[in-house]
């Protein structure tokens, strides 16, 4: 559940690269403060006070109370006044208070999204390599049975409901057969590895730890199968046209013409013109991915950025949203500059112009 | 083509660790350590600031109070780091420290460091547990003597000082690191990382959202002998998932299973069920203007009547109890029977109030089970049982943080809400007269009902025990009658454990002392 | 003469294609017809709470005692009718927006493109569920968040297609003999765009509906008692024990988006047997 792959760009023919670049940066920046705009607004519209719920019952029965709070945080300025407050502490990396947790944003996030981008980045891994496997296969036997169900199994993918499979396969590989471990990132016996990159298992890893790198990964299990479900039926449609397409291609016949099969004609020559298109959807998927995280880590009490978007939306912590936005959005736009970038380098009609 | 083999044996070797991973993880046994799961309520773990049940269950485990509660008896308090004494007119209280106690860093326990705990929280007014102290003054006699006096007769304070927030904190070191007795104060940050008393276990570590870890103090001298010297109590919101991480050996206790659940159970789980102290009510707004047609008393009477409890308390299961009143059972003045059902008595009281078929909002926070009673099922049964005495309402549920605001503003016209002590006191429900807190919420003002607000009073200022008791059920009667509440249900609290952990004594603040649990 | 119209090209007919029609069909016609025959009142609580699938109740009832399998033919009616509509209102929305953006080019295409960039830079989900939480949660807020989301796909793909006809020679002709912009755009625009963004539309029916069965799930979508799927599935984590609670409409969103998205992917065939890349993320 993504969004539409820029395929549709349309590229100047007159500027060179450099200047069709640095246009594509301006673009994302100014798509940042956009981000930052949305994001705000979206969060001010919340009908609700969130005061009382920060307070508690007690303390919001206090007038002084509340109106020191609501001082003390800025909350009586006018909108855009509180906006550029905003703004200027994210320059100093300030993202605010969490009303919810009362952490600073920063600090909630800088949890949170390792423990995603470690489900999303194996999640991709899998998908990638699942996706192109069963792509190439359906491209190499078109029309053929293999064919078919491959293309039955990867729609079937693409219309699971997540949240309903990971509801379902908690179930029942956790609670009828046991195999898979409980919910959270680590077993609890384990004490999380000293953080490095944020993810468990390259920390467990780093510091030598065996046992909580297994634990780590084994956690991952579930969470990878469920959203990956999705991705690969993504990945298999694409990497199918996109094989398609280069073995029609000219300098592929030649290959072949010159004896080259199988694997090496596949990794040496298909896959690599096929890589363009694929890294456009492996940079989209990635999009799915943090979306699907917010109805499937609910299910498996990741506490990630899934969970965090959630909670901080439901409870009105305005912070919380933006914070949240604005690592998205920071996200999304810096995939699809990279793609961009990839593009205008690896593409030789971009990179000639 | 050797390349191409090794990333084969590669992805393998990856599918292989996984498997492993998968099994290795199933079933880790542990001795000396437990897992506890709970749905986190968690703010802080600086006890001064907390108000909120998980925090509770931490400061309990962290720190101690002067008084205490023993087992699951909330009657009468007993013996914390302290023995009191009481003057005839309850006004003021002396407490003598026990010798020899000390703090986890081996420093002993004066009255300088009551003072100063006490103090602190009376004087953090942006602590939602300031209101524990308020009308109490702390004075020190000597080293090991304080006395608390009040203006007026108060016989709950001795209750009052079981309470975790009022945990005793070692002075020296929280103010070393930015503790005051006023709104200045800058302790929290560093209570959050380290312990600062004297109960059996230490602070390891604490994340609000995932899981806080207990150590043993080494340094601790009290009466609890622990069995466990890690204790993990985790954060797993959905009691579905507590009862696979008990059932899995996961975890060793899960705190918040439904009846439901508990009536599936497999075997080689005990739990220990009993009616919490928390009561499920419906609030009707008395203000005319916040609630239009519910602001008529007959129309309460009639909501009152047209409820079948018994069907409602199928949805709570083990251990619940219909509310006989505001007061829960097991709490000075309660009533010993509830509404009946009575569907002409609702007829006549709907003719009687004006209402003309319109449809009524009714609100609750649907994120937060109250003793494994999800409040959607309740608010459904509901609705379909006063459809069939003609009143069509609709089901606006919101997030507990979202629905709160409005809640306590009053502004909700009608509503499914809950109250539970802060400490063990039937002065706790008296929140729910006239122009009190919670009748506020209601719309309901004192000028509405000056007898409710004289019973309150009454109650509220008793000197002695019976005096005490006949005023207090006086009040719940009065309620009973022409209230703007509709007490529904007391949950159940079932606290399920692994069969060779023993212990288990639920309280209606700390939920349960987690250094009383025992290995078989 | 008279049947031309049921006339459908022999290439239409892929088993596929003819499954997933079915299928769908089916769930249409369920959708609209189920309260006419389910067994039991979705909404009446008179059944056992948690009795498990048999004889009397298919499909198991749920902790107030109401009888899954009516509740799920009836949810049928509450899902897909307004996943429809969403399609629709986003269909029209954007298509006129990418139309417009395509036709006139310079400032407007790039403000209307930019805005479309500012929807993108979000997942879905999560900006649905910023503005679901916004508004207020109800079924109906629900598909106003997911309007916000899901128009910007038509948007971008008409306006791609409409960028590429604008200097057809028969385009410049219209022009020449001056047709206004609209008709210009209705006349010789339009037909060409009406196949790839029916073939976006019929795979963005099942996406809208895991959208919305999705929000409700969350708590931000159908209130109770409604018997919408999405929130019948979130009310299985209270009863885990009792499965067939969550499996059914699970299945239920599983078979309707599946039958979408093989009708769709089938259309696709029909319409763009060469090139898939460009539409196909549309659905993601």
């Amino acid at each position: 559940m993504g969004n539409t792959p820029r395929a549709t760009r349309r590229y100047s023919a007159r500027s060179p690269l450099v200047g069709y670049l640095l246009r594509r940066l301006g673009t994302s920046v100014l798509l940042l403060f956009g981000v930052t705009i949305v994001t705000f607004a979206l969060a001010n519209l919340v009908p609700g006070d969130p005061i009382a719920a920060a307070l508690g019952e007690g303390a919001a029965s206090n007038p002084a109370t509340v109106e020191a709070y609501i001082k003390e945080r800025g909350l009586d300025q006018p909108l855009p006044v509180q906006y550029a407050n905003y703004i200027g502490g994210l320059f100093q990396g300030d993202m605010g208070i969490s009303l919810r947790t009362a952490q600073p944003v920063a600090s909630d996030l800088s949890k949170a999204v390792p423990a995603t981008v470690e489900i999303a980045l194996l999640a991709i891994v899998v998908s990638l390599g699942v996706g192109v496997a069963l792509g190439s296969l359906a491209a190499y036997r078109r029309g053929k049975i293999s064919d078919q169900l491959v293309r039955v199994f990867s729609l079937i993918g693409l219309s699971i409901p997540t949240f309903w499979m990971a509801l379902v396969s908690f179930n029942f590989f956790f609670l009828q057969l046991r195999i898979a471990p409980g919910s959270g990132r680590l077993s609890p016996a384990l004490a999380p590895p000293p953080t490095v990159t944020g993810f468990y298992t390259v920390d467990a890893l780093l510091a030598g730890q065996w046992v909580t790198f297994t634990d780590a990964l084994a956690h991952l299990m579930l969470p990878v199968f469920v959203l990956s479900l999705f991705t690969i039926g993504l990945l298999t449609r694409f990497v199918r046209t996109s094989v398609l397409e280069v073995l029609d291609a000219d300098y592929v016949r030649a290959g072949r013409a010159k004896g080259l099969s199988g694997a090496r004609l596949l990794f040496g020559y298909v896959l690599r013109g096929a890589s363009l298109p694929i890294l456009t959807i492996v940079g989209l998927a990635f999009g799915t991915l943090l979306s699907g995280t917010v109805l499937v880590e609910a299910v498996f009490a990741w506490p990630g950025l899934g969970s965090y978007a959630y909670n901080s939306a439901t409870s009105l912590d305005l912070p919380g949203v933006m914070g949240v936005g604005l690592v998205v959005g920071v996200v999304y736009l810096t995939i699809n500059f990279a793609v961009d970038l990839l593009y205008g380098v690896l593409d030789p009609r971009v990179r000639l112009a | 083509m050797r390349t191409k083999f090794r990333y084969v044996a590669a992805a393998f070797g990856l599918t292989a660790s996984l498997a492993l991973a998968g099994c290795a993880a199933a079933a880790p046994e542990a001795s000396d350590s437990i897992v506890i799961d709970t749905a986190f309520t968690l703010e802080t773990s600086d006890p001064g600031r907390n108000y909120v049940p998980t925090g509770y269950m931490v400061s309990k485990a962290l720190y101690e109070t002067l008084l205490d509660f023993a087992g699951s008896d909330e009657s009468t308090p007993v013996d914390g780091l302290a023995s009191y004494e009481s003057n005839d007119d309850a006004t003021v209280f002396t407490f003598t420290l026990k010798d020899g106690r000390v703090f986890s860093d081996g420093s002993a326990i004066t009255a300088d460091d009551v003072v100063f705990s006490l103090n602190r929280v009376a004087g953090m007014t942006e602590s939602k547990a300031n209101f524990l102290m308020n009308g109490i003054t702390v004075t020190k006699i000597d080293d090991m003597t304080v006395e608390l006096s009040t203006e007026t007769p108060s016989l709950k304070l001795p209750a009052l000082m079981t309470n975790p927030s009022l945990a005793i904190l070692n002075s020296a070191l929280v103010i070393e690191n930015g503790g005051t007795t006023d709104d200045s104060d800058a302790a929290e940050a560093f209570l959050n990382e380290t312990s600062a008393g004297s109960g059996p276990y230490i602070l390891d570590t604490v994340n609000f959202e995932s899981q806080v870890v207990l150590a043993e103090n080494e340094n601790y001298n009290g009466d609890e002998d622990i069995d466990f010297t890690r204790v993990v109590i985790r954060n797993v919101s959905e009691a579905a998932t507590q009862k696979i991480n008990l059932e899995g050996n996961d975890s060793q206790v899960a705190v918040d299973l439904s009846g439901d659940q508990v009536a599936s159970l497999s075997d080689g789980i005990n739990v220990f069920s009993t009616p919490s102290a928390q009561t499920i009510f419906l609030l009707i707004n008395q203000s005319e203007e916040v609630g239009g047609v519910t602001s008529n008393p007959d129309f309460a009477n009639a909501v009152r009547y047209a409820l079948d409890y018994p069907a409602l308390l199928e949805l709570a299961g083990a251990g619940s109890e219909q509310a006989t009143g505001v007061i829960p059972p097991s709490f000075l003045g309660a009533l010993e029977n509830g509404v009946e059902q009575d569907l002409d008595v609702a007829a006549a009281s709907l003719e009687a109030s004006g209402y003309d078929g319109e449809s009524i909002t009714l609100e609750y926070p649907n994120d937060y089970p109250v003793g494994g009673v999800s409040f959607t099922p309740l608010a459904e049964r509901v609705q379909s049982q006063l459809a069939d005495a003609g009143i069509t309402i609709e089901l606006a549920p919101a997030p507990f943080t979202t629905q709160i605001d409005s809640y306590v503003n009053g502004t909700e016209a009608f509503s499914i809400w809950f109250w539970g002590p802060d400490y063990a006191d039937s002065a706790n429900f008296l929140p729910f007269s006239a122009g009190q807190k919670v009748g506020l919420r209601a719309g309901w003002t004192a000028e509405q009902d000056t007898d409710v607000v004289n019973l309150a009073s009454a109650a509220e200022n008793a000197t002695n025990f019976d005096e005490r008791e006949t005023a207090f059920s006086n009040f719940a009667e009065a309620l009973q009658q022409r209230g703007p509440f509709v007490p529904l249900i007391v949950p159940g609290s079932n606290i399920a454990t692994a069969s060779y952990i023993d212990g288990v004594a639920y309280n209606s603040t700390w939920t349960m002392d987690i250094a009383e649990l025992q290995a078989k | 003469m008279r049947k031309r119209w049921l006339k459908i090209p022999a290439a239409w007919i892929t088993p596929l294609g003819v499954i997933g029609a079915v299928i769908a069909v089916a769930w249409v016609g369920i959708a609209f017809t189920a309260r006419l025959w389910v067994p039991f009142d979705p909404l009446a609580q008179d059944l056992p709470r948690l009795q498990a699938p048999g004889i009397d109740t298919l499909m198991g009832t749920d902790a107030l005692g109401r009888d899954i399998f009516s509740r799920l033919m009836t949810g049928a009616g509450v899902t897909i009718p307004l996943a429809l509509m969403l399609v629709v209102m986003s269909l029209l929305v954007g298509t006129l927006i990418g139309a417009i953006a395509g036709y006139f080019g310079k400032w407007v295409d790039e403000l209307l493109m930019r805005l479309t960039d500012l929807v993108m830079a979000f997942p879905t989900v999560i900006l649905a569920m910023v503005v679901a939480a916004a508004l207020g949660p109800s079924l109906f807020n629900a598909v106003i968040a997911a309007f916000v989301v899901s128009w910007p796909q038509y948007a971008r793909m008409t306006r791609s297609i409409v960028l590429g006809l604008r200097t057809q020679n028969y385009v410049m002709a219209g022009r020449l003999m001056g047709f206004s912009p609209f008709k210009t755009l209705r006349v010789d625009i339009a037909p060409n765009v009406v196949g790839p963004i029916l073939v976006l539309a019929s795979l963005d029916v099942g996406t809208a509906i895991l959208l919305l069965s999705g929000l409700s799930f969350l708590g931000l979508g159908a209130q109770p008692p409604t018997p919408e799927w999405g929130s019948m599935i979130s009310a299985a984590i209270q009863n885990f024990d009792s499965w067939w609670i969550g499996l059914f409409p699970g299945l239920a969103i599983l078979t309707v988006v599946m039958a979408f998205n093989f009708v769709g992917d089938s259309l696709r065939d029909i319409f763009d047997p060469t090139s898939q890349v460009s539409r196909a993320g549309a659905r993601s």
